[in-house]
């Protein structure tokens, strides 16, 4: 039964499955809504609801449970199968070298690659259930229909394939089963319900309000799921290296052989140090062209500089650091190194990394997040709170400073913590600007690194995800988001409550 | 009427302020139009007449905060002690410090209430010292109507007061910098009659020195504190004499109608 049933839909199943419900919710709402207006004798003053409530009632009962079961069922049929097949895989099919999640990998290849085959039809069902790894070369075969295989294919990788076709078949029936039947429930009960007195205007205010709910938990679920995963691996990494070492070690000195010193002290050094310098230059200049656009310019020119600015904000931050790889660092060295050549003939400065370069690039970076946020809350300031003190004989300037800004600051505190958030976080211009060297200096000229630096250089090339040079990337990933969620609850505190001085 | 507005104010009190041939525009929108009036020193005038006839329009042309509207115009003269107010060399924020405003809607700033009354004087710098600041501050609150409600928070902010009460902190404000001219938008709207009472026996007091504009809703307020009424309608002044003669008899029917409350 389940055969005949694969060979007629085989892998479509869910896009079938996904036409025949809606279908059926269509067809619920036309005749849920000919039925309350049969139950109203035709005159819908008679009926609790508008006729379209009624319909919507049928289609929503019809498709969004049969739909959400669908979608539980596909996302959890591969990992029970996975699981299932992951066990029978006896050790001895785990060449050296490899691993068993890289057989796994090699076992579902090969079974997509057996369902290719039977629905080019190069072979047949029958015989691909009985083939035998050592008379027929599949390698051969599956290359030619275009799945390529790493290796030669081996019994025991051949039977886990089948058990993992036989299995995700008797899957896909049964869930085609259990959805068809959950699709006629609905329509059939909704069916029933439906007659003038049903309440469907409620009905469908409380599928409303499940689907907004519904939306908001996976946005809430999700950022959950990363902090788990980034918990999960941050506690592995823990048990490979002790704790004392990564927080209050003093080297940072991955060695792949093992025994390296981890600790994050250094980066989260190079981390602060730039991101202050990055401060320093984004939140004077960005405040003060935030006050000069709102308090001073003219329609005019606000109107071309705000885009202008925008601009800024949405250049993409690589190309900021090929910025200060190119262009800044450069003209640093100029600056403070190359000895009696450079501008002030001293040697300070040898390489074009340096902190002071990529907190001078990410400065200008934030420089229009800082003002078009400052700019926004500067503008929230009610024009009665300046008039008042223009009216008092202020000067403008005095105005701004004892009035606009003060009644301005938490907000512009919050724009601020954010930005700061912003840089710890930032990653292409360090990566390309501050260099790839951990340690602890109070030096600006020097190349130091930053914890995001770290994270990329931890996980790139051939990483081996049970080492502890791999792992402390969740751990500095995990410390990194803790701090900017800091700093964003804090700066959205903040922010909040000053919105809440003038509503 | 020229004539015999010139007849009285040369028995009563000597010309404080005088505006000529004043047309104000929002954009397209002529909100004045043609307004002459003079206005004399130590005396209380009351501008009375419909919503949206123009009163806090013209109001805010004799301190020239309709500068901060950007699309504001304001055409003619207005003259202060004989000195045009619109011309280039005349610095309005210095004429504000002279001219003192209070706004139809309380706007305190986000400070605590002795930071607000002190706002004007230490930008001025008018105390000598912190003690003088206090007196200050104290007078001006006194003044106000409003000493005995807030002098034990001094330091609360003074947006959380309730809306009578920054209405009277806003009146505080204006009078501690000491202004020639005082300009009131409806300072009462929000009071109860007892702080109305207080508030109207201050603007007895201030005509002592000062000269005193108000913009009233409430006619019995107009009759009782001001000895001259301009009755404005659609932006035109129809009316301006002895407060008296307005009330008893007009001139104009639509000053008639509006007293007697058939517009409005
Ligand atoms: N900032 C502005 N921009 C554009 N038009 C304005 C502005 N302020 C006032 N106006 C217009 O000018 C006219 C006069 O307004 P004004 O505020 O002077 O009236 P008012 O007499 O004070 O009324 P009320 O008694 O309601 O306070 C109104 O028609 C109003 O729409
Ligand atoms: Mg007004």
């Amino acid at each position: 039964m389940s055969d005949l049933f694969n060979g007629l839909i085989g892998g479509s199943a869910a896009a079938l499955m996904v036409i025949v419900v809606l279908g059926l919710s269509a067809l619920g709402f036309y005749m849920a809504r000919s039925r309350a207006m049969a139950s109203g004798n035709g005159d819908r003053r008679n009926l609790h609801s508008l006729p379209n409530y009624y319909g919507w009632n049928a289609a929503m009962l019809t498709a969004v449970p049969a739909l959400g079961v669908l979608v539980i069922w596909l996302l959890a049929q591969p990992m029970m199968i996975d699981n299932a097949v992951f066990k029978t895989i006896p050790d001895s099919a785990i060449a050296e070298g490899s691993s068993r999640g890289l057989v796994m990998s090699d076992v579902r290849r090969l079974a997509d690659g057996l369902d290719v085959i039977i629905q080019r039809g190069v072979m047949d069902a029958e015989q691909v259930t009985t083939l035998d790894a050592g008379t027929t070369d599949l390698r051969a075969t599956l290359a030619a229909e275009g799945v390529a295989l790493g290796s030669a294919v081996e019994q025991p990788v051949l039977d886990a394939a089948q058990m993992y076709r036989a299995q995700s078949s008797t899957g896909r029936f049964w869930m085609v089963a259990l959805v068809t039947v959950i699709a006629l429930a609905g329509f059939v009960l909704s069916l029933r319900v439906t007659n003038a007195d049903f309440r469907a205007r409620n009905m469908v205010e409380k599928g409303i309000l499940t689907l907004l709910i519904l939306s908001a938990s996976i946005a809430i679920l999700t950022t959950v799921g990363i902090v788990l995963s980034m918990l999960f691996e941050s506690i592995n990494f823990f048990r490979l290296h002790s704790w004392t070492d990564f927080f209050f070690g003093s080297t940072w000195a991955p060695n792949f052989r093992g025994d390296s010193d981890l600790s994050i002290l250094p980066l989260l050094w190079g981390t602060l140090y730039i991101s202050i310098i990055a401060l320093l230059v984004a939140v004077p200049i960005g405040l003060f062209s935030a006050i000069y656009l709102s308090e001073y310019a003219g329609p005019k020119l606000r109107s071309a500089a705000k885009p202008l600015l925008e601009i800024l904000a949405g250049i993409p931050t690589i190309v900021y650091g090929l910025f200060a790889l190119l262009t800044v660092g450069p003209a640093l060295v100029n600056i403070f190194g190359r000895g009696e050549q450079g501008l002030l003939g001293v040697e300070w400065m040898s390489g074009a990394t340096s902190v002071l370069t990529a907190g001078l690039v990410m400065g200008i970076m934030l420089i229009p997040f800082v003002s078009s946020l400052s700019d926004d809350i500067i503008n929230a300031v009610p024009q009665a709170m300046r008039d008042g003190s223009l009216g008092l004989g202020a000067t403008h300037s005095e105005t701004i400073r004892q009035v606009v800004l003060p009644a301005a600051l938490p907000g512009i505190v919050g724009a601020i913590l954010l930005a700061a958030s912003r840089a710890i976080g930032e990653t292409m211009i360090v990566v390309l600007g501050a260099g790839a060297i951990a340690k602890i200096s109070a030096n600006p000229l020097e190349a130091m690194t930053t914890i995001t630096t770290r994270i990329v250089s931890q996980l790139t090339g051939d990483t081996n995800f049970a080492s502890p040079e791999t792992l402390v990337a969740f751990a500095l990933g995990l410390t990194l988001f803790v701090l900017t969620l800091g700093l964003n609850v804090i700066a959205l505190y903040i922010v909040r409550k000053y919105r809440e001085q003038y509503d | 009427m020229k004539d015999l507005m010139a007849e009285r104010t040369v028995d009563t009190q000597k010309l404080k302020i005088s505006a000529r041939n004043v047309q104000v525009y929002y954009g397209d929108t002529h909100a004045i139009k043609d307004v002459n009036v003079d206005i004399e020193d130590k005396t209380v005038t009351a501008f009375i007449g419909p919503s949206g006839c123009g009163k806090s329009t013209f109001l805010r042309c004799i301190n020239r905060m309709n500068d901060t509207i950007d699309v504001c115009r304001v055409q003619g003269d207005i003259m202060i002690d004989g000195e045009d107010i619109y011309d280039k060399r005349v610095d309005p924020v210095q004429l504000r410090a002279k001219v003192g405003m209070v706004f139809q809607k309380p706007n305190p700033f986000p400070k605590s209430i002795y930071d607000n009354v002190a706002y004007g004087p230490r930008i001025h710098g008018l105390a000598r010292n912190k003690a003088d600041l206090d007196d200050i501050v104290e007078r001006a609150l006194r003044r106000g109507a409003i000493w005995n409600e807030v002098k034990d928070r001094l330091d609360a902010p003074g947006t959380g007061l309730s809306g009578g009460q920054q209405q009277r902190l806003c009146i505080a404000r204006a009078v501690a910098t000491e202004p020639e001219v005082l300009l009131m938008d409806e300072p009462c709207s929000a009071l109860d009659p007892i702080a109305t009472a207080q508030v109207e026996e201050l603007i007895d007091e201030l005509r002592q020195n000062y000269s005193v504009v108000i913009v009233t809703h409430s006619m019995q307020q107009a009759a009782r504190v001001s000895q001259k009424t301009a009755f404005f309608h659609l932006g035109n002044l129809v009316e301006y004499g002895e407060t008296g003669t307005i009330f008893t008899n007009p001139t104009d029917p639509r000053t008639e109608s509006y007293i007697t409350g058939r517009i409005g």
